[in-house]
């Protein structure tokens, strides 16, 4: 979010502050909530080891784990290991996907590069290869891929099972770049399939949740090695807003994260350069969401003050540029955990929903400081995909992972819904098959395609049932 | 008489022996360059463990660098290896690890907090 630090907000505010606003009062109500949530316990009454996702919000005690190293292990895992069978990639994904009392399968054991075309700049990669090492391998046969989400931790399969995706007009999320995919299923199979063969499990288990099977392999079309040049500035929310339709034509990637109660947005674009490297500096934005956070703390109940001293250090902020290669810059480290909300609306409603959400949080939510994160993607033809057949203007709304986040669902999930919204798969939100049915075209068809795949059911935890069974 | 006057160089040898040359900060660089010695322990912290624990911006210790690991070393390893699966602060729990066993986290923590 670039070199807004924690100093600087924080610069002459203290004082006043605290004495404006009972400190003691401040300090307990800020102590509570700053608590470490309670730790759960490493195994349970049977010995099994505690499985948590990475903000903490899901876990489980999975009775058997599975590191399988071939697909001939995978099959036997997901035939015939303690269901649910739940694959998890790297343990990013907000909502429920994962946890299991039966079997957790890793891919961890099968990750990495199989094979390249240099001819037509595509790889093939194995379903457990995190984003994160990718990178490298495929810079080291002249690739990159077309996009990145925020973040690389994620494991190729577990980023396409959920349609993560990054930002930019005209570029498809993460799943948009498979051309090719290899899939282990519950009912015993190993399906290659593409747009002409097996196109129907091609098409309803690439955004698959990991519910029709597990992704063993997929081939990527990536581009050409790129150098870019990422630029970060501070600008004025309403400026943002009215040249967000702007923004999004003159740049390959662009997004912007609204600093709530500030009226100040961070505008962050990349754009193919030939300029020579400027390599990321140390990373700023965690300064900056901790004085975000202090911000708050001080100054949650006097809302004009809080805006006014971000404001005036925010004018003072020089707008920051980088050079690297795509794969260095499009991602980000983000070591402080949180808890997410993002839907995907049709694009011509993403602004208006969003002065909602804006208007909704800063009147009824003084206490959330998390930035706001707004992103565009392509369309695609995948049926589950959020993205399927329109171009979609992304919201994410996040927590402090030692918060509550119950406004997601009080107040912002109801404006995503109303504007005709689907959820990321990966973030929190209460939609159940029901409304999930009405949102998809295809969810008929991917249905039917689940229940060929894995007759038995054997991968649906509680959570799955709710998004393909019940409601 | 002889041997009194020894015993503070044994002593102090004993400690030599015992205990990790003395702590001095690294590079990411490093750091990424450290590798456990057992090849199965290494192929868990390649996958898992790695990608945060070389990265100065991800705030988690530097892999190898006593400069940060030996405040945490002092809590003891029990206590460590409750932090690592249950997580803590920037740590998520497991830490990224899901095929890992209570003494596969024993044995990467000691690798990470320079103690073999």
């Amino acid at each position: 979010m670039g070199k807004v630090t924690r100093r600087a907000l924080i610069a002459g505010g203290s004082v006043i502050g605290i004495g404006a606003i009972g400190a003691g009062g401040l300090a307990g109500r800020n102590w509570l909530r700053d608590r470490e949530p309670a730790a759960l316990a490493t195994q349970d009454a049977k010995g099994h080891l505690l499985w948590s996702n990475w903000s903490g919000i899901a876990h489980s005690y999975p009775e058997k784990r599975g590191a399988p190293k071939s697909e001939e292990e995978l099959l036997s895992i997901l035939t015939r290991a303690p269901a649910p069978v739940r694959p998890v990639g790297s343990g990013h994904s907000f909502t429920a996907l994962v946890p299991t009392d039966g079997t957790l399968v890793t891919l961890d054991g099968m990750a990495g590069l199989v094979s390249h075309d240099a001819a037509k700049n595509q790889a093939t990669v194995r379903g457990g290869t995190r984003l994160a090492d990718l990178g490298p391998a495929l810079a080291a046969v002249g690739q990159e891929m077309i996009n990145l989400p925020d973040i690389n931790k994620q494991s190729i399969a577990g980023a396409i099972g959920t349609a993560t995706h990054g930002t930019g007009r005209g570029i498809q999320a993460v799943h948009g770049s498979v051309v090719a995919m290899r899939i282990a299923t519950p009912s015993g199979e190993i399906i290659d399939c593409d747009a002409a063969t097996r196109p129907e499990v091609f098409n309803a288990a690439r955004v698959g949740l990991g519910a029709f099977g597990v992704v063993t392999q997929v081939t990527l079309q990536n581009q050409p090695l790129h150098r870019i040049l990422k630029r970060t500035e501070v600008r004025p929310t309403d400026e943002v807003l009215e040249d967000w339709p702007a923004l999004r034509q003159k740049h390959r990637n662009v997004e912007f994260y609204v600093l709530p109660f500030t009226g100040h947005s961070a505008v962050i674009t990349n754009d193919i350069t030939d300029r020579p490297v400027k390599p990321r500096g140390p990373d700023a934005d965690t300064e900056t969401l901790m004085g975000l956070k202090q911000l708050r703390d001080w100054f949650e109940f006097a809302p004009s003050l809080r805006r006014k001293l971000a404001a005036e250090e925010m004018a003072k902020v020089p707008p920051e540029e980088m050079v690297d290669e795509g794969w260095k810059l499009l991602s980000n480290e983000r070591p402080v955990r949180f808890n997410e909300c993002e839907y995907h609306l049709p694009i011509e409603a993403q602004i208006p929903a969003l002065r909602e959400v804006i208007a909704a949080i800063e009147e009824h939510r003084k206490d959330v400081f998390f930035p706001i994160e707004v992103r565009v993607i392509a369309p695609d033809d995948a049926w589950l995909s959020p993205f399927y057949q329109r171009e979609s203007g992304s919201i994410a709304v996040h927590a402090y992972y030692r918060e509550d986040h119950d406004f997601f669902f009080s107040i912002v999930e109801p404006i995503f819904r109303r504007h005709g919204g689907r959820p990321h798969w990966g973030k929190l939100h209460s939609l159940k098959a029901r409304d999930l049915a009405a949102l998809y075209p295809r969810w008929k068809d991917a249905g039917e395609v689940r229940r060929a795949l894995d007759p038995e059911g054997r991968m649906l935890n509680d959570y799955l049932k709710g998004i393909f069974l019940d409601g | 008489m002889r041997a009194l006057r020894l015993l503070p160089a044994a002593l102090l040898l004993a400690a030599c022996q015992s205990e990790p040359p003395p702590a001095k900060p690294l590079t990411p660089e490093e750091s990424a360059a450290l590798k456990p010695a057992d090849a199965r322990i290494a192929g868990l912290y390649d996958q898992a463990c790695k990608s945060c624990h070389t990265v100065a911006d991800t705030g988690a210790p530097l892999t190898g660098d006593r400069t940060q690991w030996d405040k945490r070393w002092a809590k003891g390893e029990d206590a460590l290896l409750a932090s690592a699966v249950q997580g803590l602060n920037g740590m998520p729990a497991g830490g990224q690890c899901f095929s890992c066993t209570p003494d596969d986290y024993k044995a990467l923590i000691r690798f990470m907090a320079g103690r073999n």
